[in-house]
């Protein structure tokens, strides 16, 4: 019973401390501040990275497509060499 | 069959040659937004893009149905590929639009209605890449459904902004864009859907042909045998 008071009065308390710290922070006012640092973020890298981000993504893609393109068409070359051979015989 | 893919890539070239000649200069003497300043430059391949996302899951989804209700090899061929390119093209609109969201809201990415449930599209691609390349023999059955799903998720996705309030511009944009942007937008729009077009015949020839390998590599193996 001692303990279960003990565990009440804890979390009674507890609650106190959240709600004195949250009634803190909703006291807070936002203060003017005079000459502070404006954060600047430079457009142009931005505009750059998005342009060359799809330029890349594509030239590398048209890539691999080409690639895959020459492969098969080599092994198509071949197979229709193979099977041409086959029948001959 | 080689000049066939000779022909593919002149246009794919020529289509880049011009995009680099004829577009940045539209884009360049567009007049800047007055909010968002020189970042807004972005929306001129951020809106085509993300279209693109689109064209390819409907591309990918008529191409499923072909294939699921009809048998359609050549329909599962051009859902293969557009579903490729719909990766590639949502690949371009996720990374655009944070880099513009950066700069006009201040973060890269919040967790509203138009970005998430465009990275679930970009996911469900994803996932119908996976299905088919891991799904075994019911993976391209499996991939097919998936396209579909994703093909639902599009409207959603575009209606987002008007449904529920969000961070996004609504769709409203390109329809009261201002005249003098418009020549920038729309031939960076009609150049992205050329390109979309080039691509997606590239890719579709690939998988043609790596169908005509496979049926080929039958018929030796069936040639081979039988001369022993």
């Amino acid at each position: 019973m001692k303990r279960a008071t003990n565990i009440l009065r804890a979390l009674v308390a507890a609650a106190w401390v959240l709600a004195l710290t949250s009634g803190t922070a909703l006291a807070q006012e936002f203060q003017r501040v005079e000459g502070a640092a404006r954060q600047e973020v430079p457009a142009g890298q931005f505009v750059g990275l998005a342009y060359g981000f799809i330029w890349v993504a594509v030239l590398v893609y048209v890539f691999f497509v080409a690639r895959g393109l020459a492969r098969t068409d080599k092994e198509i070359a071949e197979l229709r060499r193979k099977v041409d051979e086959a029948t001959r015989r | 069959m080689r000049s066939s893919v000779g022909i593919g890539f002149v246009v794919a070239v020529l289509v880049a040659a011009a995009g680099f000649l004829i577009v940045p200069p539209l884009i360049l003497g567009a007049p800047l937004e007055p909010v968002m300043g020189f970042v807004q430059k972005i929306f001129y391949v951020h809106v085509p893009g993300a279209t693109m996302l689109f064209l390819s899951t409907f591309a990918a989804a008529g191409g499923s149905i072909a294939f699921l209700f009809k048998g359609s090899e050549a329909g599962d061929r051009v859902a293969a590929a557009a579903a490729e390119l719909g990766v590639l093209f949502g690949a371009c609109t996720l990374v655009t639009g944070p880099l513009w969201g950066r700069k006009a809201w201040g973060v890269w990415w919040q967790w509203d209605a138009r970005l998430t449930s465009s990275l679930l599209l970009f996911l469900m691609l994803i996932a119908y890449m996976l299905a088919r390349r891991y799904g075994g023999p019911a993976g391209r059955k499996l991939s097919a459904a998936l396209a579909l799903f994703a093909a639902v998720d599009v409207p959603l996705v575009y209606k987002s902004v008007d449904i529920w309030r969000t961070v996004h511009p609504k769709t409203t944009v390109v329809p009261s864009l201002d005249p003098r942007m418009r020549p920038a937008f729309w031939s960076s729009f009609l150049l992205i859907t050329i390109l979309w077009g080039v691509l997606l015949a590239l890719r579709v020839r690939l998988e043609r042909q790596r169908a005509l390998v496979a049926a080929l590599r039958l018929d030796t193996d069936d040639l081979l045998e039988a001369g022993r």
